[in-house]
């Protein structure tokens, strides 16, 4: 009997078990997308599926609201302009433009013909409703700084669209290009209401949204219509793969195995501890270039020490920039003398770094003496608790030893981060940026940027003059003639401390055709001219 | 015992209370603004205030905290501040993620364990008990995010035989489950081995022998229903800790669960997902644990609940 009794239990625990996990597979299983290579090989219909692994997913897929623009907004939507391989602006919606002798009207001719997701025209309303939604206050979007130039959106006619400036801006283009700018079907908020962003997002581009699982994967599907491509691809019309499946892997050696074994196809942003690896495997082409990115060492240019400028010139001189490539990023990367990347060829001061300041440790010395500190210095040294910046933080705290300056590291978690240099605690600092624009040093180096992005709190009043001159320069080559001189006097202040430019390193399986490297927007040609075998 | 039940129940929320005035004080007393998140820096300061007027940050914080409680009570988790989704749905979305894992491991730990554990103590201090002890010390010893990262590599990464990580079919809970449940099935199966062997020195099992019955007989009704109510205690404990404690799991085979998107609402404070997760985890422990009060007078009929 008491055995009985006992099996009963046992056996409505276990099925209980079994139905529940029965029960929830059932109702929460996804269609299946090809995530491993075995379900590759089974799936039926020989569907072109392209898996490309990220690190996180997206929090809405609405390039207005969002601040973190996943790479599926790059699918869906098209931009007024489109960048080529050479960082030059072509033609993307909009097919022309003209900017007035002021440089304060400019006047973009639309492309006909081009459609919607939802079947719609896309007409010149589209683009007024898209610009004026980001520039409305009560948005809260955060690119509508970004847009503080557009003074007004005007609709000449269905295909042609005028805005007025409240200054001349030749860097309209870059802010029209970026992913931040695709371009919405007119009143989608009002039409399409909450679940516009989560559930459905259309746009023009080559692929349409087709499904998200929250923290696991997008999924696009080919747009069969798009004929509308820029000119610069070699294919304009729908796209050669048939989905792009967006998948999340928070873990860094989960997504390296993922991609050796074929459950994803590119990989962007490759540590550099699996590099070598990587290189080594047949089925692996690994690509390498300078990124659009720069990492350096800052300071409360406001506090002292550090508003004398032979304190910061001191620092500058006491970092071995060479041993924190080869220990931090084990010799893969570039140093860093400049305040912009050299991916930026036009914007970026060549002279740089015979300019800065060369590490030596007698003159950071000599420097820190002259400035009233003969015995050294006691400071905080701040950074983010990833891997990559307390290392770079120990390494940097021991060259800073060599000077007599003695560092406590003090990590943060990436808000508490953000929320401490907001307060203006900070001293010494760690710091990457990654942007493809000179207008990086407007973000961080306009006293009107203060107390953030400005966390340097460089509050001086001949930066912000040759900043503002640079900004509205008429045309794009005097502007980068003017950031030069902006570049020039930021190494002469020593403002910051630049350390290193990290590498781009992209890693694509074999079975991915006509992949092209691209400095800063890598994957713009995925959608349309790559193949998947 | 509907009494007791009921009694339980309501005991459960002050707990509940309590919980939630501790995460919510944590969360907004620590560092970082969601606003930034949303805004980005670059933004007006008109919109800032804009946004943290309408997200309701501006006010202080027991009347925030009141008026959380006053839609939790309605049944109201909020919504996301960065997803901009009402948080029940976001949670449901993901619970089932972590319950099937869950349930998946604490099945093979029940498989696993109650042989091991009965194997060891009836054969007590010999070669089958150091083994199977020591593989069970090995299992504890080994956190359940690497043991996970092991099986990855072997049976997924060299063999094949499993996808890496992702969410979807059967195939791709295998190797988490076991990673959950084996490092469980150690923990469980020493406490069956001691409690058995407890039981095993009493001296109704001498009666129980002495009277001729079979050592089949006296192990398995005699010994193993009475060595059962730890065991039921500790797994009530363990199942409670299945749905929240596989975070790391879920990290490293990329389960879209929903201790993923606790973690992830804690560094990005999303205040509103956070606090209506941990309501969810709060009421599930709890609710194992008089699962587990339920199950003891089942087992023990000296056990009553008046």
């Amino acid at each position: 009997m008491l055995e009985k009794r006992f099996v009963k239990i046992l056996a409505v625990l276990m099925i209980l078990s079994f139905v529940s996990v029965a029960v929830l597979g059932g109702c929460s299983k996804a269609p299946e997308t090809s995530q491993s290579s075995q379900g590759e090989e089974k799936q039926e219909k020989k569907e072109k599926v392209l898996v490309i692994g990220y690190d996180r997913d997206a929090e809405i897929l609405d390039t207005i609201k969002t601040a973190w623009y996943s790479d599926a907004l790059i699918y869906i939507h098209d931009r007024l302009v489109s960048r080529d391989y050479d960082f030059k602006y072509k033609p993307g919606l909009a097919k022309s433009w003209d900017v007035s002798e002021d440089g304060l009207t400019w006047t973009f001719h639309l492309r006909e013909g081009v459609k919607f997701h939802d079947g719609s025209p896309f007409t010149a309303k589209d683009v007024k409703w898209t610009i004026d939604t980001i520039k409305d206050p009560n948005t809260g979007s955060p690119y509508r700084n970004d847009l503080k130039a557009i003074k007004e959106v005007i609709v000449k006619d269905d295909h042609t669209i005028v805005m007025k400036l409240n200054y001349p801006f030749p860097n309209l283009l870059f802010n029209l290009s970026n992913t931040a700018s695709g371009i919405h079907p007119a009143n989608a908020y009002e039409k399409y209401g909450d679940d516009y962003g989560k559930k459905i997002v259309i746009g023009t581009g080559p692929f349409k949204f087709k499904e998200w699982v929250k923290g696991d994967r997008i999924v696009l599907e080919k747009n069969e219509e798009y004929n509308w491509g820029p000119e610069w691809m070699s294919n304009r019309g729908p796209a050669l793969i048939d989905k792009i499946v967006l998948r999340t892997i928070p873990d860094e050696n989960t997504r390296i195995m993922e991609l050796e074994t074929g459950g994803i196809h590119i990989l962007r942003n490759v540590p550099v501890a699996h590099l070598e690896r990587l290189e080594k495997n047949p089925d692996i082409q690994v690509y390498r270039g300078p990124a659009t990115k720069l990492g350096y060492l800052a300071y409360a240019t406001d506090k002292k020490p550090f508003t004398d400028v032979r304190v910061r010139r001191a620092i500058n001189h006491a970092v071995n920039r060479e041993e924190i490539i080869n220990y931090v990023f084990r010799g893969v990367g570039e140093v860093a003398y400049g305040y912009l990347p050299p991916a930026l060829k036009d914007e970026y001061l060549e002279e740089s770094k015979d300019l800065a300041y060369n590490y030596n440790p007698e003159k950071a010395k000599q420097l820190l003496a002259e400035a009233g500190y003969p015995d050294g210095l006691k400071l905080t040294l701040s950074a983010d608790n990833s891997s990559r910046s307390q290392k770079l933080a120990e390494v940097l705290q021991s060259q800073l030893k060599e000077v007599g300056i003695e560092t406590e590291i003090q990590l943060y978690d990436s808000a508490s981060y953000k929320a401490m240099l907001k307060e203006g605690k900070q001293e010494l600092f760690i710091r990457q940026y990654s942007w493809p624009n000179a207008d990086i040093l407007d973000w961080f180096l306009l006293s009107s940027q203060m107390p953030y992005p400005n966390h340097s709190r460089w509050n001086d009043p001949k930066t912000d003059e040759l900043i503002k001159k640079a900004a509205s320069m008429p045309t794009w080559e005097e502007r980068a003639e003017a950031y030069k001189e902006v570049q020039k006097y930021l190494i002469e202040q020593a403002v910051w401390c630049p350390i290193y430019i990290p590498e781009q390193i992209i890693a694509v399986r074999k079975e991915v055709k006509n992949f092209k490297y691209h400095p800063w927007m890598l994957q713009y040609n995925d959608g349309f001219d790559m193949m998947v075998e | 015992m509907l009494k007791y039940l009921i009694r339980r129940l309501i005991l459960m929320i002050p707990v509940v209370i309590g919980m939630t005035v501790i995460v919510f004080l944590i969360l907004h007393l620590a560092p970082g603004d969601p606003v930034d998140l949303i805004v980005g820096p670059n933004v007006t300061p008109e919109v800032y205030e804009n946004i943290r007027r309408r997200l309701g940050l501006d006010q202080p914080l027991i009347i925030q905290y009141l008026k959380f409680m006053k839609s939790v009570i309605k049944g109201d988790l909020g919504v996301s501040i960065l997803q901009e989704r009402p948080v029940i749905e976001l949670i449901l979305e993901r619970l089932p993620v972590t319950l099937q894992i869950g349930f998946a491991g604490f099945l093979i730990t029940f498989v696993i364990a109650i042989p091991t554990g009965i194997l060891a103590a009836v054969n007590r201090n010999t070669i089958i008990d150091y083994s199977c002890m020591t593989g069970a010390m090995l299992g504890i010893s080994l956190p359940t995010f690497w043991f996970g990262l092991l099986l990855m590599y072997f049976f997924a990464y060299k063999m094949r035989l499993f996808p890496i990580s992702g969410y979807g079919s059967l195939k791709h809970l295998v190797l988490p489950a076991f990673a959950l449940g084996l490092t469980n099935a150690a923990i469980t199966a020493r406490m069956v081995r001691s409690s058995m062997l407890e039981v095993l020195r009493q001296d109704y099992i001498r009666t129980a022998r002495s009277k001729g019955l079979a050592e089949k007989v006296v192990i398995y009704q005699h010994a193993l229903k009475n060595a059962m109510i730890p065991i039921i205690t500790l797994m009530g404990l363990r199942l409670g800790w299945i749905i929240g404690g596989s975070v790391m799991l879920e990290i490293v085979f990329s389960i879209p669960g929903l201790g993923r998107l606790i973690v992830e609402s804690i560094l990005s404070r999303d205040y509103p997902v956070v606090q209506g997760s941990m309501i969810v985890l709060t009421s599930s422990i709890i609710l194992a644990n008089i699962l587990a009060d339920i199950l003891y007078a089942v087992v023990d009929p000296r056990i009553r609940y008046n």
